[in-house]
């Protein structure tokens, strides 16, 4: 009798493990388990047997039962997933095909490298509590260069290979720094702010000169602002720009709008001031110009030189760009040219 | 500008140092060093040898192998070509290591198998002259061993090449002398003073009382300030001696002949431009320093024709001009050799005029440069005494004829300003403690007569510094912190009151939509050009040409005035692209420039952003990004459909993107941007004609909005938040037949008619194309009570009036 038991296990098992549709599923429930099933033949036959005999197959096909049905309802789930999976192959799509793969070449897009390294300098900026001014890129004379301490035939205007509007009297602004004079007559000392921009100059365009391109002004002005404020302000700049604490230094450097002028270097990255050719042998590499605000612009932004003092400096935009990667041609800045700015991909 | 060391060293002893280290500590302390130039140095590292022996090379036939004796610095034998080696021949060489002035180093070297032992040298290796016909020989005195430089009693040259941008503000540092008092500051050391009262005064003895030949008037409406001349008699023009020439030659200028160099010579070492004339050349025995007054030619010495105008300042004899004043001299009143007589010119001319001149004429010289810089009228009377110091020097027998003429302003009237140094303002400027000691030493090692006062001091500038140099106190300053030294200062950070900052509205504006378009947009950022050609206005047929804002100077005729608007450069760069690209999208945020007759110019930050495919239009995707910026930017905004006659609000007010009439505007594919209710912007495929004009193929969809019209509003977040509703809202689908010319906005707003509380909106679920022109559009309307449930009775009569409602519009109800 126990032998009927483990061989119709033994042949359920094997219908079981071949089913593929619910419906053959159901049939082989019936043939085992229903009423006239194959089970309940077995279980008739036990009328004949000694109540010893019928207490032990009795609890045996019982346990045989609850195997069988947990093993179809296991196989119901298979099914029903094959099944699915059946569908879901008809509905299958290409996923290599991703729209990169379309647009070969151009990967997700990004920030301009102007706009992602004017952002990192003027957050620095804003995290030590400075605003962010701008101004026209047309300025007049008075803006550009008077209010600026740089009158007329002054040998500084040469410096500044100035645009001129046909009425000799509107330019294009050659530096960030009427931005100074526009701030002066909006703010009261104390304030800072930095003023970042567009700046033109009517110089002869190659690899390493734009007519049009961009700098970052800033001044603070206040009671007592001295040249060792100045110098922590850009120490902190430099060394936030290239994430590493920087050593720099000063030296006389003449702008008609500051005085003291200063040049700021700081000490070369590559060779660590021994000399390389990205100083020029000299060990130090030009960062920017810089200085004590010159009373005369003070004066011009009425604000009262024997009460207050500032600093301001003025720093190329683009350079410093094409220094953190390595840009040789400074003219791909304003190409619009996707094979340039898709390289970037700064957040 | 060139310094030459050796030359400084005839008005200051410095310490020893290496030239690397003067040219930084110059650098930090008074201006930019560009480069040191030193030569020389291989004469000490060069001796003096004999040729002992001739050999030929076995394997070639040109080069010999030439055995010498060069006493304590060995003997040797070398692979050598010249052709003038002779047995008992005096030569210069250069043993192994030498670093040769065409900068490379003498290695142990085999030449065709034989091992040369340095070298034996010619003119040129040795950096004494161009010569290369053959090794130098020396004189047969020479005693072997002894070095070049001792031969030579040369020493080596050390030459400064300053950046001339550094000085442009120091008339006094164009001159040598002016530079040593620099350096004497700098180094801590004392400046030795030859043109002191004693000297002037035994060279004003050398003056006669009586009347110049040449007679000196300025006319007071020229650019001249003040004229000191005289003439000299009994010289002679013949080569100037070796060490003029070669400090003119180390300084970058040619030697000509005695007097000319004389003239540089002194130019060089006062700072002062002046000019010699031949005597003979001056008709009338006047000198009259005057106006053009008209226009005219003169032929400059370099033998150019120049045109001269009414203001340009002329020095004329009685009949003739004969030098643009303070630029250049003409061509017939030069010395030459047959000169014996001469005319000294020292003047000064107002720095303004002689920079207007020189620019105009396009002619700048070492003496205009000098001029501009506005130099110090005291200097010239040293300046005319020193250059006859050296004509007397040169010609034992010369004389002066007459007296030191001058004509110009009143000299003794020129008074030296005086400033109020408070020590305060230097230590609180500088953000250092200084020793008042150090203050007044700096200052008075700078020629500065400084007195103390009970603040600070009271400093008289000199005259040399007084032309336009220093004139207040932070001048002083500056003075005081570069010889302190800057770089004794320690950086701090300045006590100050914390204040919130946050960026300005626009830039916030221009950061978002930076982000939205780089992020959502998958646009690429670019940046174009705002300077444009009219050319590529024609081409894009751009209606405004901004010929009121064309350069005077433009660089080139494409880069000749400011664009109007972003789209036509921008275009540009699409098309280049799309020569690379299938498909891409990129964006830019620049100005817009536009004339105005108030205010000159006005300017607008403007948006643009392209979508481009080769295959087919992305309209909606630049239609759909602009819906989802605008939402994102919490603009209160409409997309307006222009079709002809529909008059809505503001339809026909000009959109101040794109004008109407360009004609880059697609007929079908253009929504206009509204932003609180009036044109801002304009969303349009760019018609085929205008992407032919740039020959390039394919879809190109455009996005412009003129940012300037909100970007300083503050837009704040005005959202209330609704709470989640508690009853299940309903939903209704039912299918309307639309015309080709039909708008689903259109079927949408007309079911939203219907005036119930309970429709919360109506969206299209699925259009499906008849293929007869019209199409079946299924919209979807949701009803929603937030008190109950809604009943299936009021549903049924909801529905009832959406389907009159669109059919009433002339959306009938699609029946199966």
């Amino acid at each position: 009798m126990e032998e009927r038991l483990d061989s119709l296990y033994a042949e359920f098992s094997r219908e079981i493990g071949a089913a593929s549709t619910g419906a053959e599923v159901a049939t082989i429930k019936a043939e085992y388990l229903g009423k006239k099933g194959r089970l309940n033949e077995i279980l008739k036959s036990l009328k004949d047997a000694t109540p010893e005999e019928r207490k032990t197959v009795g609890s045996r096909s019982n346990e045989l039962k609850q195997k069988i049905l947990a093993e179809i309802d296991e196989a119901s789930v298979r099914i029903e997933r094959e099944e699915i999976d059946r569908r879901l192959a008809s509905e299958r799509q290409d996923i290599s095909l991703l729209d990169s793969l379309r647009d070969r070449g151009l990967g997700s897009a990004g920030y301009h490298p102007l706009t992602a390294i004017g952002r990192e300098v003027e957050d620095i900026f804003i995290s030590m509590g400075f605003d962010i001014l701008d101004g026209p890129h047309i300025e007049s004379d008075y803006y550009n260069f008077e209010a600026l301490n740089i009158p007329a035939n002054h040998p500084a205007r040469d410096m500044q290979d100035t645009f001129w509007f046909s009425d000799m009297h509107h330019l294009l602004r050659t530096h960030t720094s009427p931005i100074q004079v526009r701030g002066m007559e909006k703010h009261r000392p104390p304030f800072k702010f930095v003023g970042p921009g567009e700046v033109f100059r009517n110089e002869a365009i190659d690899a390493s000169h734009e007519a049009a391109f961009r700098q970052i002004e800033g001044m603070m002005v206040g009671e007592e602002v001295s040249v060792a404020h100045l110098v922590h302000f850009l120490k902190t700049l430099l060394s936030e720009i290239f994430h590493k604490e920087l050593e720099v230094r000063l030296r006389p450097g003449y702008f008609p709008f500051v005085e003291p002028g200063f040049e700021l270097d700081y000490k070369c990255l590559l060779c660590g001031g021994k000399g390389c050719s990205v100083c020029k042998q000299v060990g130090w590499v030009e960062a920017l110009g810089c200085g004590m605000v010159h009373p005369r612009v003070l004066r011009y932004g009425n604000i009262d030189p024997d009460i207050y003092s500032g600093f301001a400096f003025g720093m190329g935009w683009d350079r410093l760009v094409m220094m953190r990667y390595g840009i040789d041609n400074i003219r791909h800045l304003r190409s619009g040219d996707l094979r340039f700015v898709s390289q970037f991909r700064a957040y | 500008m060139k310094i030459s060391m050796d030359w400084i060293h005839d008005y200051v002893e410095l310490p020893a140092m290496s030239s690397h280290e003067l040219a930084e500590r110059f650098t930090l302390s008074t201006c930019e060093v560009e480069e040191v130039l030193e030569s020389g140095k291989v004469l000490e590292e060069t001796y003096v040898a004999t040729i002992t022996g001739i050999e030929a090379h076995p394997d070639a036939d040109k080069l010999q192998l030439v055995s010498f004796d060069a006493g304590a610095a060995g003997k040797g034998r070398v692979v050598c070509g010249a052709p003038n080696c002779a047995i008992g021949m005096k030569v210069p060489y250069a043993p192994i290591g030498t670093t040769l002035p065409l900068g490379f180093t003498l290695e142990p070297k085999n030449i065709r198998g034989i091992l040369s032992e340095g070298m034996l040298c010619a003119e040129d290796e040795l950096g004494l002259s161009d010569s290369h016909e053959g090794l130098m020989e020396l004189d047969g005195g020479a005693s072997i061993g002894t070095t070049m430089a001792e031969y030579l009693n040369s020493k080596p040259t050390v030459v400064l090449d300053i950046d001339n941008k550094s000085i442009t503000h120091r008339p006094d540092l164009w001159g040598h002398y002016g530079m040593a008092r620099e350096f004497a500051a700098a180094f801590r050391v004392p400046l030795k003073r030859p043109f002191n009262p004693e000297w002037r005064r035994k060279m004003l003895s050398r003056f006669g009382p009586g009347k110049s030949p040449v007679s000196v008037t300025v006319h007071p409406d020229s650019y001249c300030r003040a004229y000191f001349g005289y003439t000299v008699k009994g010289v002679t023009v013949e080569e100037s001696p070796q060490w003029m020439q070669k400090r003119l030659l180390d300084c970058g200028l040619r030697p000509i002949n005695s007097i000319v160099d004389i003239s540089n010579y002194v130019m060089l070492e006062m700072g002062q431009p002046n000019h010699i004339f031949d005597k003979k050349s001056i008709e009338k025995g006047s000198i009259i320093v005057r106006r053009v007054g008209g226009e005219e030619e003169f032929v400059t010495l370099d033998e150019q024709a120049r045109h001269l105008e009414a203001d340009d300042t002329v020095i004329a004899d009685g009949v003739k001009p004969l030098v643009i004043a303070g630029i250049m001299g003409g061509l017939n009143s030069g010395v030459t050799e047959k000169t014996s007589e001469v005319f000294v010119e020292v003047a000064n001319f107002v720095d303004a005029g002689i920079r207007k001149s020189s620019t105009r004429i396009g002619l700048r010289t070492d003496s205009s440069l000098r001029y501009e810089k506005s130099l110090d009228p005291l200097m010239l009377e040293p300046t005319a005494l020193r250059i006859l110091e050296l004509l007397l020097e040169l010609n034992p027998g010369a004389e002066v004829e007459g007296k030191l003429e001058y004509d110009g302003i009143d000299l003794s009237e020129l008074q030296p300003p005086v400033i109020d140094l408070k020590h305060s303002k230097i230590e609180s400027l500088l953000g250092c403690t200084l020793e008042r000691s150090r203050v007044q030493e700096i200052l008075e090692a700078l020629d500065f007569a400084v007195s103390e006062t009970t603040e600070g001091f009271s400093v008289t500038v000199p005259s040399f510094r007084a032309t336009k140099d220093v004139e207040c106190d932070a001048d002083l300053i500056e003075e005081i912190g570069r010889m302190y030294g800057y770089n004794s200062i320690p950086a701090q950070p300045p006590k100050w009151k914390i204040e919130a900052v946050r960026l300005p509205n626009p830039k916030r504006l221009e950061r978002s939509i930076q982000d939205f378009m780089v992020l959502h947009g998958n646009a690429h950022e670019v940046i174009t050009y705002p300077l444009i050609g009219d050319a590529l206005l024609e081409k894009v047929g751009w209606p405004e040409r901004n010929d009121d804002l064309q350069l005077a100077n433009a660089l080139s005729k494409d880069m000749g005035r400011m664009r109007p608007s972003l789209v036509p450069g921008f275009l540009e760069a699409a098309a280049d692209n799309s020569r690379h690209y299938n498909r891409f999208a990129m964006f830019e945020i620049g100005r817009g420039y536009s004339p105005e007759s108030e205010g000159f110019s006005r300017e607008r930050n403007l948006l643009a952003a392209g979508f481009y495919d080769r295959q087919s239009s992305r309209f909606m995707d630049a239609a759909n990004t602009a819906d989802r910026l605008l939402s994102f930017l919490r603009l209160s905004y409409r997309l307006v459909e222009l079709r002809e006659g529909s008059t809505g609000k503001g339809n026909n007010l000009p959109n101040p993107a794109i004008p109407r009439d360009w004609p880059g505007i697609h007929p079908f594919e253009t929504l206009d941007i509204h932003i609180k209710g009036k044109p801002a912007g304009m969303i349009t495929t760019v018609h085929p004609v205008t992407m032919r004009a740039f020959k390039a193929k394919g879809y190109c969809s455009i996005m412009v909005l003129d940012l300037s019209l909100f970007e300083e509003d503050s837009r704040p977040d005005k959202t209330v938040y609704k709470p989640l509703p508690r009853f299940p809202h309903s939903v209704f689908d039912f299918t309307v037949i639309a015309g080709p010319e039909d708008r689903a906005a259109d079927i949408l707003r007309a079911a939203e008619k219907v005036r119930l509380k309970e429709l919360s909106g109506c969206s299209v679920a699925d259009v499906f194309d008849l293929g007869d022109g019209r199409r079946a559009v299924t919209v979807r309307a949701t009803f929603f009570d937030p008190e109950r449930t809604l009943s299936g009775d009021f549903l049924e009569q909801a529905q009832k009036q959406l389907i009159a409602a669109t059919e009433k519009a002339g959306f009938p109800l699609k029946m199966e």
